[in-house]
C-alpha cells in the first residue's frame, strides 16, 4: 500500500521532470527586467532616447581636444610627472606609440558614437513618427562630426554607415582612403542641413547652422576653398562675438551669442565612476587643466596638464583680451591674491585658463563633473574659418576676408586699431596665426599646423609624412589586421 | 560483505523464529589493541533494532532470541557475526580491515568503499581537519594531492583553490557539496570546520561527472557530523586563544635616505634640491611598523551529539573571532558565528527523515588591507600626530595617502546571514532499493553600509574633498553614505534511487538513477545620499542623511537561473577483483544559448584488484589496484543570453539631463558549456601490513571549446560582447600520495604523509585572432600584466626582459633603438630582433604557477603527548612585485640605494630621476622574483589528561594544546608573503602582488574537553 503510494508519486514526479525540463530552462529577458533589442524602436520615445545615446558619446571624448595644444607648439604636457598619463606625454614629446590609451580610446569612443548612430540608422524603417527626418538629420550630423574627429587624427579609417557592427564583422574591415571617409561625413552633413531647423542652437542640440559651421570646418581640412566658403557664408551675421573673450568661457556664457555648437555638460548628475571617469554628465577633461596644489580662491586644484607654454603667452600682443582669456599666469595670481600652489612636471608658470577648474562649478565627484562645456565650434572661428576660405578660393575675395579676420580682432582689442588690410598670402599668414591667438587652448592648433602645412616648421620634433596623422591603436593592427600609418 | 549478507537475509525468511526475548549485555574490543571501541553498531541481523556501544565499548541489546545472528560493523574493521547460544555477556573483538581498510568514500549520491573506487578521489578525515584546526575549511585541503589552494592572509579571505590545474580561466572554483546541497567556496566562510566528518575531493571525470556541467573544476564533497543511534549525549567544548603576528616587513627607505634619493631624483632631472638639510631627517616614520600591530584571534565551539532508538542528533554552536593584522579593531575583523544542527529519524521501518539546518552570521571588514599601499609607498618624513589629526604630504598629491588617516576615514560595516540546510526523505523500498527524495536549500542575505567621509590629505590631494577643518571646501563637496541589501536564494530538488545487487555471489551492482531540478535567484537593492550630520560614522545611515533628491541614489538588481538534470550510474565488480563504473548525466540550464539547451556528460571507469587474485601471492603487497578512468565533464560560465538595451546613456541639453540608450549586450545563440574531457591512470598500492600507502596518478584533461570572450576589433565600440567557445587547453599532472605509520612500542606511533602535485597547464588554441587575451594587471596609470595565451600556461606575466644597464653612451647607441635611453637606464631586450625596443618586444617573463606543491603530514604519539606538523612547499611559481606607485614623491624600495651612479656602479637598479624618460618602470623582469617557498603552516602539540584525572573534573576526556600557524616561511620572495591571494579573484590574477595582506603568524592555547 505505502509502497504503492510512493511508487505512484515517484512515477509523477519522474514524468513532470521529463515533460517540464525543456520549458523549465529556457529563459526570458524580462525575468531579468532586461529591455531585448528585438522589442526596442516601436514608439518614437526609443528612437529619441537612442538619439541622446548617441550624443552621449561627444561628453567622452576628452583627449582629442587635449592632444590638439599638447601636441603643438602652444602647450606641454605636465601633470605630475613624466609618467602621469603616459600616452599625453608621450604625444608632448613627439614619441607617437601605437600602445597609447588616450588614442586607443579615443578611437573606440568615436566609433562608439558611429555604431550608435549606425543602430538608428539600422533601425530607421521600423516605424513613422513626426519629428523622423530632423532626428536623422541630428543622427547624420554626430555620425559626421565622429568620423571627422577620426579623420582628422589617424587619417585612412574603417567606415561603415548601414549598420551597429556585431561580433561577426570583427576584423573584417580595413581602413578607408582619407578621402571616402571626408566624401561620407559631407554627404551626412549636407543630408543634415537639409532636414534640421534653420535656427541657432541653444541648448547643443544640432541645427542646420551647426551642420553649415561643421561642413565649412570639414571642407577648409581638405581645401576645398570655394565650398568652404560658401557653406559658412549664410552664417555670417547670424551670430555677434561678446565684447569680452574671457566671459565666453565662464558658465555664464555657454550656449551664448556666440556659441555655434557646444558640447554640453552638467554637474547635476550624481553618477559618476573612476572606471568611466568620463561617463558622468560632468567633463573629466577640466581636472585635468586645474592647478596643483592649488589653494586659494576663484579656481579650483587639479592636475595641471596641457600647460601653456611661453611661446603662446608671449605672442599675444599688448592689450589683447584673450592673453587672460587663454593663458592664466599663476605666479602673478598667486601674487596678487596669496593663493598657493605646487610646481606641476614641466612647470610652464602658465594654465589653461578656458577650461580651468573653478571653484563651484563641479559636484559630486568633483574631479569627474566639471559643468563646462567644450565650445566645439564658436563663432570667432566661424568667422575665421570664412576669412581664410575667401581668401584662399580660386576667385579670393580678401576684403570680404578682412573683414572677418577684423571682427575678430576688434573683440579681442576692444577697437578697431589692430585692423589688416593684407592680402594674399600675407593675410593668409595673419588668418592662421589669428587662428592660434583666437583659439589656443581650444584642442585646434595641431590640426590646424597639419592642415597648412606649418606643423613641420612650428613643432620641434615634427616628422613630415609622418607626424600629420597618429599612430592607429596597436590592437587594430593585431587583432583587427589593420596596416599602420607610414613611419609608426 | 555484501553477498554474505544477502545471502543472511535469505537465510532468514526461511527461520522460524521462538520468541524467547532476552537482554544481551556484552562489550566490543579493538582486537589488537584491546582497547573499548565506541560507538560500534550491534544490530539484530535482518531487523531494525539493534543499538551502539558506548564510550567504554559496553552494549546492551534488548529483545534478543536464542539463535539471532548479531551483526557488529565498524568502520575500518571488518564486520563481524556472532549467532547467540547463550545470553552471557558477550566480548567481541573486532579486527581492523587490513585488507580493504572499509574506508567508506562518499561519492557524490552514494557511498563506495575505497577499495573498489575506479574513480581518483583525495579524503581528507575529522581527525585531520583537528590536526590543522583550519579557519576556513579550504585550508584542511591544502597540500592535498591534486590541490593547489593558496590561502589568504586577510581575515575570511577566500582563498583560491584548484583541483588539478587550470583548463578554463572563468571560473575554476570547484563545486561545494555540503551534504548534499550544492554549494560554492563563497560558502564556505559559514561552514565550521570543526563540524566536518569528512572531506572528500573528487578529481577524475569518471567521480565528477554524476555532477554534469559542473563537475569540471573538481568536486568537494563535504559530510558535517551527525549522532549515532543509543548513544548518550556526548558534549563537547574546544576553546583557544591566540595572537597574530606579522613577521617580515619590505624594506623602503627611511626618512633621511628617502630625502637624499628625493634630491638625487630633482637635480638630474634639472630641478632644485628638496631636501636642504636631510642631517635632521633621521629615520622618520615607519609606516609598516605603525599599520601593522599583533591582533587577537580566539574560536569558541561547544557541540552535543548523542541518539535515542530511532533519532539521532548533532548539535553545535561556534564562535571564532580574528582581529586583522593591519588596523585591526572595527577596521579590520571577520567574526563568525555558526548553529548546527543535524537530527535524523525513524519515522517508520523503512522511512528516514534527516534535517540539516546550519545558520551562520558573518562580521567582517578588510579596511586596514586596503592601507598596506599606502603604508608601503607614503613619504616617510611626515610625521605621526597626535590624538586624531594625521600628517599630511604636501608633495604627494595622488592616491597615496597616510595609511592612517587611511584607515581612520575607512568606514563599512558588512553583515551577512547564512542558512544553508536540506530535508531528505529515505525510504527503503526494498532492502537493497533506497530512494531519497531531498530538498536542499541555502540562502544568503547581505547588507553592507558604507561611508565616505569628507576628508582632507593636504591641498590639492585628489583624495581631498574638504577643508583641513573638515569642512566641505565648495558647496558641492559631500560626505556620502551608502547601503546595500542582497539576497542569493538557491533551492534545488532531488529524487533518486540506490539499488544494490548481485548474481552468482560474483557480479555485484550497485545502480544509481536520479533527477534533480534547481533554481538560482539574486536580487539586490542599493542606495546613497550625501550630507551625513557631524561627517560621522556615528549617524551614518539613509535615514539620517539630509542631500537633496539630486545627490540620492538607488539601483536594484536581480538574475535568476535555472537547471534541470538527469543522472545515473552503474558500479560493478567482479568478486571485488574486476571493477567498472559507468555514468551519464544530462544537464539543462537557462544558462545556454537557445541553441544548445542541454548537454549531456558520459564517463566510463574499470579497476583492476591484482591483489585479489589467486596467483598473486605476496608477503609484502597487502594490496595492489590498478584504474583507468575516462569521461567529459563541463563549466558552465556563461549568462543568459540578449541583445539588451541600456537605458543608461544620458546627455545634457542646456542644464537638463536627458535619460537615451543604446545596445548594451550582442547574444551569441550558440554558445554551450566547456566540453573538458579527462583521463586518467592511477595505481593504489598498500604494503607491510598496509603500515606503508602509496597511490599515484596520471591525468590528462583538455578542453575543445572554451568559453571566453573574444576580444573584438575596437571599432565595434564598447559593447560587452558575449563569451564564445572559441579556444582549447590542455593540463596533465601527477599526483603521488605517500605515507607511512606505525606503533613503535605500545606508546609511540607515528604517521606520516607526503603528497606531490604537479600540473601543467598549456593554452593550445585561442581563436580571437589576437591569439591572447589580457588577465589583470597592476598600478596607477594601470599596467597589464597577466596574459592568458596560446602556447603558454594560462596566467603568465607579460613584458619586456631586461638585460643590465647602459653603462656609457656607447652601450646606448650598440643597443637596438630605445627612445630616450642614457647611460644607467636599463638596457630592454630586442626580443623580435627588430633593431628597435617595442611593444613588440614584450614576452613572458614569469609564470605564478608552482611547477609542483608539495604538502608533508607528520604526526606522532607518545603516550599523552601529540604533535601534529603540517608543512607545504610551492616551488617554481614566480610573483610580480606590483605595490610600487612610483610617483616622485612617494617612498621608494631599498634597492633604489644600489642604483647606477655613474659607469660600472650597478648592473641592476637603474639611475634614479624624476624624469624616467626611458620608461625603466614599465612591466619587466626587474620586478619578477621567484615566490618558491616552503611553509611550516601548522605546528599542534597537544596533551591528553589522563582518562583517571579527567574523570575526577567530571569529563571524559581533557586535552590542551598549543597551536601555531604559519609558523616558519623559508622564501627568497622580498615582499610580505609569497602566498598571493587576491581574495579570490579570477585565476588570472595569480602572482600578482599589489600589496597582498601576509598571513600572519599566530600562535593559539586551546583547550578541549567533553563530557
Amino acid at each position: 500500500m505505502k509502497n504503492k503510494f510512493f511508487n505512484n508519486i515517484l512515477i509523477v514526479i519522474l514524468s513532470l521532470g521529463f515533460f517540464s525540463c525543456e520549458d523549465y530552462v529556457d529563459y526570458e529577458a524580462s525575468e531579468g527586467y532586461t529591455i531585448v533589442a528585438d522589442d526596442y524602436f516601436k514608439t518614437s520615445a526609443d528612437y529619441e532616447a537612442a538619439l541622446i545615446g548617441t550624443y552621449d558619446v561627444l561628453q567622452w571624448n576628452i583627449y582629442s581636444i587635449m592632444i590638439g595644444d599638447i601636441a603643438s607648439d602652444n602647450s606641454l604636457c605636465g601633470g605630475e610627472s613624466a609618467t602621469d598619463v603616459v600616452g599625453l606625454q608621450k604625444i608632448d614629446d613627439m614619441i607617437h606609440d601605437p600602445v597609447n590609451d588616450q588614442l586607443t580610446s579615443t578611437w573606440k569612443w568615436m566609433y562608439e558614437g558611429i555604431n550608435r548612430a549606425n543602430y538608428l540608422v539600422e533601425n530607421k524603417d521600423k516605424m513613422q513618427f513626426s519629428r523622423k527626418a530632423e532626428l536623422y538629420g541630428e543622427v547624420e550630423f554626430l555620425r559626421a562630426y565622429f568620423y571627422f574627429e577620426l579623420v582628422k587624427i589617424f587619417g585612412d579609417v574603417p567606415l561603415f554607415t548601414t549598420s551597429r557592427l556585431t561580433a561577426g564583422d570583427s576584423a573584417t574591415l580595413s581602413r578607408s582612403p582619407k578621402a571616402d571617409v571626408y566624401s561620407q561625413i559631407e554627404k551626412d552633413l549636407q543630408a543634415a542641413i537639409a532636414v534640421l531647423p534653420a535656427s541657432k542652437s541653444t541648448d547643443g542640440r544640432a541645427t542646420s547652422f551647426t551642420a553649415h559651421a561643421l561642413l565649412g570646418k570639414v571642407y577648409l581640412y581638405q581645401n576645398k576653398f570655394d565650398e568652404a566658403a560658401n557653406i559658412l557664408e549664410p552664417l555670417i551675421g547670424l551670430y555677434t562675438l561678446p565684447d569680452n573673450p574671457q566671459d565666453v568661457f565662464l558658465t555664464s556664457g555657454e550656449n551664448g551669442p556666440e556659441a555655434v555648437f557646444e558640447v554640453q555638460h552638467s554637474k547635476n548628475s550624481n553618477w559618476w565612476d573612476w572606471g568611466f571617469p568620463q561617463g558622468s554628465e560632468g567633463s573629466f577633461g577640466i581636472i585635468h587643466h586645474g592647478i596643483r596644489g592649488y589653494n586659494g580662491t576663484v579656481y579650483a586644484a587639479g592636475w595641471s596638464f596641457n600647460l601653456p607654454s611661453k611661446d603662446l603667452f608671449d605672442a599675444y600682443a599688448n592689450g589683447d583680451k584673450r592673453k587672460k582669456t587663454a593663458v592664466l599666469d599663476i605666479v602673478a595670481w598667486a601674487a596678487e591674491t596669496g593663493a598657493e600652489y605646487t610646481s606641476a612636471y614641466e612647470h610652464t608658470g602658465y594654465y589653461n585658463h578656458k577650461y580651468i577648474p573653478r571653484a563651484g562649478s563641479s559636484a559630486a565627484q568633483q574631479e569627474l563633473n566639471y559643468e563646462n562645456n567644450y565650445r566645439a565650434i564658436r563663432y570667432a572661428d566661424v568667422l575665421l574659418m570664412a576669412a581664410e576660405a575667401n581668401n584662399r578660393k580660386s576667385n579670393s575675395e580678401d576684403t570680404k576676408a578682412q573683414n572677418y579676420l577684423n571682427q575678430v580682432r576688434a573683440r579681442a582689442f576692444g577697437d578697431d586699431s589692430k585692423a589688416s588690410s593684407s592680402t594674399g598670402t600675407a593675410l593668409t599668414s595673419e588668418i592662421w596665426e589669428e587662428r592660434r591667438l583666437e583659439l589656443a587652448m581650444e584642442g585646434h592648433r595641431f590640426f590646424d599646423l597639419v592642415r597648412t602645412g606649418e606643423a613641420s616648421t612650428k613643432i620641434s620634433g615634427f616628422v613630415a609624412g609622418k607626424h600629420e596623422v597618429f599612430p592607429i591603436p596597436q590592437t587594430e593592427i593585431d587583432i583587427s589586421g589593420l596596416i599602420q600609418n607610414s613611419g609608426y | 560483505m555484501k553477498t554474505k549478507f544477502l545471502s543472511l537475509i535469505i537465510l532468514f525468511g526461511s527461520f522460524i523464529m521462538v520468541a524467547q526475548d532476552v537482554t544481551l549485555n556484552g562489550s566490543v574490543l579493538d582486537a589488537s589493541t584491546d582497547g573499548p571501541l565506541p560507538g560500534v553498531s550491534v544490530v539484530i541481523s535482518g531487523s531494525q533494532s539493534g543499538t551502539t556501544t558506548d564510550f567504554n565499548g559496553n552494549f546492551s541489546l534488548k529483545g534478543v532470541s536464542i539463535g539471532d545472528v548479531i551483526q557488529f560493523s565498524y568502520i575500518g574493521y571488518i564486520t563481524q557475526e556472532v549467532t547467540i547460544g547463550n545470553p552471557l555477556n558477550l566480548m567481541v573483538y573486532l579486527q581492523e580491515d587490513v585488507e580493504s581498510l572499509d574506508e567508506v568514500i562518499l561519492v557524490g549520491y552514494s557511498s563506495q568503499k575505497s577499495s573498489n573506487i575506479s574513480g581518483s578521489v583525495s579524503v581528507v578525515s575529522s581527525d585531520d581537519v583537528e590536526k590543522l584546526k583550519p579557519l576556513r575549511v579550504e585550508d584542511a585541503l591544502q597540500g592535498q594531492a591534486g590541490l593547489n589552494v593558496i590561502s589568504s592572509g586577510s581575515p575570511g579571505g577566500k582563498p583560491s583553490v584548484l583541483i588539478r590545474g587550470i583548463t578554463s580561466f572563468s571560473g575554476t572554483d570547484p563545486l561545494v557539496v555540503i551534504d548534499g546541497i550544492n554549494s560554492s567556496l563563497f560558502d564556505m566562510d559559514a561552514i565550521n570546520p570543526a563540524n566536518i566528518e569528512s572531506l572528500t575531493v573528487l578529481k577524475d571525470a569518471s567521480t565528477t561527472a554524476l555532477y554534469g556541467v559542473r563537475g569540471g573544476n573538481g568536486v568537494i564533497v563535504i559530510t558535517t557530523k551527525s549522532g549515532n543511534k543509543n548513544q548518550e549525549t556526548i558534549f563537547s567544548l574546544d576553546t583557544s586563544f591566540g595572537m597574530q603576528h606579522v613577521t617580515k616587513y619590505i624594506n623602503v627607505l627611511n626618512a633621511s635616505q628617502y630625502a637624499a634619493i628625493l634630491n638625487e631624483g630633482s637635480v638630474s632631472s634639472g630641478g632644485p634640491i628638496l631636501f636642504s638639510d636631510i642631517s635632521n631627517l633621521g629615520v622618520g616614520t615607519d609606516w609598516q611598523k605603525k599599520l601593522f600591530e599583533p591582533a587577537p584571534i580566539s574560536t569558541t565551539n561547544f557541540s552535543a551529539s548523542g541518539g535515542g532508538d530511532k533519532t539521532t542528533y548533532f548539535l553545535s554552536a561556534g564562535y571564532t573571532s580574528q582581529e586583522g593584522v593591519a588596523a585591526g579593531g572595527d577596521k579590520d575583523f571577520f567574526d563568525v558565528a555558526t548553529f548546527t544542527a543535524n537530527f535524523s529519524s525513524d519515522i517508520s521501518d523503512n522511512l528516514k527523515a534527516i534535517v540539516h539546518t546550519k545558520y551562520s552570521n558573518l562580521q567582517g571588514n578588510g579596511l586596514g588591507g586596503n592601507q598596506i599601499f599606502n603604508a608601503l609607498n607614503f613619504d616617510p618624513t611626515v610625521k605621526q600626530m597626535p590624538f586624531e589629526a594625521y600628517g599630511m604630504s604636501s608633495t604627494i598629491t595622488q592616491e597615496v595617502i597616510n595609511p592612517l588617516a587611511g584607515v581612520s576615514n575607512s568606514y563599512s560595516d558588512n553583515k551577512t546571514d547564512k542558512l544553508i540546510g536540506k530535508i531528505e526523505l529515505q525510504y527503503q523500498l526494498m532492502d537493497n532499493f533506497k530512494i531519497t527524495s531531498r530538498l536542499g536549500y541555502s540562502s544568503v542575505w547581505q547588507q553592507q553600509k558604507g561611508f565616505t567621509p569628507l576628508q582632507f590629505y593636504g591641498i590639492g590631494h585628489n583624495r581631498t574633498n574638504a577643508n583641513i577643518d573638515l569642512t566641505p571646501r565648495t558647496e558641492d563637496d559631500h560626505n556620502r553614505v551608502s547601503e546595500t541589501k542582497q539576497n542569493w536564494f538557491n533551492y534545488s530538488y532531488e529524487l533518486f534511487g540506490n539499488y544494490d545487487f548481485s548474481l552468482n555471489d560474483e557480479h555485484n551492482f550497485n545502480v544509481f538513477a536520479g533527477f534533480t531540478i534547481g533554481k538560482g535567484t539574486n536580487n539586490g537593492l542599493s542606495g546613497s545620499n550625501v550630507d551625513v550630520p557631524f561627517n560621522s560614522w556615528t549617524y551614518a545611515d539613509l535615514s539620517s542623511a539630509s542631500g537633496g533628491m539630486e545627490d540620492q541614489s538607488t539601483s536594484s538588481w536581480q538574475s535568476v537561473s535555472r537547471s534541470v538534470s538527469l543522472m545515473g550510474r552503474v558500479e560493478y565488480d567482479f568478486q571485488e577483483k574486476y571493477l567498472a563504473s559507468l555514468t551519464v548525466r544530462r544537464d539543462g540550464s537557462t544558462s545556454f544559448g537557445i541553441n544548445n539547451k542541454f548537454a549531456i556528460f558520459p564517463s566510463a571507469s574499470i579497476g583492476w584488484v591484482t591483489s585479489n587474485e589467486e596467483f598473486f601471492n605476496s608477503s609484502t603487497i597487502d594490496f595492489l589496484k590498478l584504474r583507468a578512468s575516462y569521461g567529459t565533464v563541463g563549466n558552465d560560465n556563461a549568462s543568459p543570453q540578449f541583445g539588451t538595451i541600456s537605458t543608461f546613456p544620458k546627455y545634457t541639453f542646456g542644464q537638463t539631463i536627458y535619460s537615451g540608450s543604446t545596445l548594451l549586450g550582442i547574444p551569441n545563440n550558440d554558445v554551450s558549456w566547456e566540453n573538458q574531457t579527462q583521463t586518467n591512470i592511477g595505481v593504489d598500492l598498500r604494503m607491510f601490513d598496509s603500515k606503508l600507502k602509496f597511490t599515484a596518478d596520471y591525468f590528462i584533461k583538455t578542453v575543445d571549446d572554451l568559453l571566453f570572450s573574444p576580444t573584438l576589433s575596437l571599432y565595434l565600440g564598447i559593447p560587452s560582447y558575449p563569451v564564445a567557445n572559441i579556444g582549447k587547453t590542455e593540463t596533465k599532472g601527477y599526483e603521488i600520495s605517500l605515507s607511512y605509520g606505525d606503533e613503535i612500542t605500545e606508546n609511540i606511533s607515528f604517521n606520516t604523509t607526503f603528497n606531490f602535485t604537479t600540473a601543467e597547464n598549456l593554452v593550445k588554441e585561442i581563436n580571437n585572432g589576437d591569439k591572447y587575451i589580457w588577465g589583470s594587471g597592476y598600478g596607477i596609470p594601470y599596467t597589464n600584466l597577466t596574459q592568458f595565451r596560446q602556447g603558454e600556461s594560462p596566467g603568465i606575466f607579460w613584458g619586456y626582459k631586461t638585460n643590465g644597464i647602459f653603462q656609457n653612451q656607447a652601450d646606448v647607441s650598440n643597443h637596438a633603438t630605445q627612445s630616450n635611453a642614457q647611460p644607467g637606464d636599463i638596457r630592454f631586450v630586442d626580443v623580435d630582433g627588430n633593431g628597435i625596443i617595442d611593444a613588440e618586444d614584450r614576452t613572458k617573463i614569469g609564470d605564478p604557477f608552482p611547477d609542483f606543491t608539495l604538502g608533508w603530514n607528520f604526526a606522532l604519539t607518545v603516550s599523552d603527548f601529540d604533535l601534529a606538523v603540517f608543512t607545504y612547499a610551492s616551488v617554481g611559481n614566480d610573483i610580480f612585485r606590483g605595490y610600487e606607485r612610483g610617483l616622485n614623491y612617494t617612498n621608494k624600495f631599498a634597492s633604489v640605494l644600489n642604483r647606477w651612479t655613474g659607469e660600472g656602479t650597478s648592473n641592476l637598479e637603474p639611475r634614479y630621476s624624476f624624469v624616467d624618460a626611458n620608461n625603466n618602470s614599465r612591466a619587466s623582469d626587474r620586478y619578477v622574483e621567484d615566490g618558491s617557498f616552503v611553509k611550516i603552516k601548522n605546528i599542534q602539540f597537544g596533551y591528553n589528561f589522563p582518562e583517571t584525572a579527567a574523570s575526577k573534573l567530571g569529563l571524559s576526556s581533557l586535552r590542551v594544546y598549543a597551536l601555531a600557524k604559519n609558523a616558519f616561511t623559508f622564501t627568497d620572495y622580498t615582499g610580505y608573503d609569497p602566498e598571493i591571494s587576491n581574495g579570490g579573484s579570477p585565476v588570472l590574477d595569480t602572482g600578482v602582488d599589489r600589496g597582498t595582506y601576509p598571513s600572519p603568524s599566530i600562535i593559539s592555547l586551546g583547550l578541549n574537553l567533553k563530557f
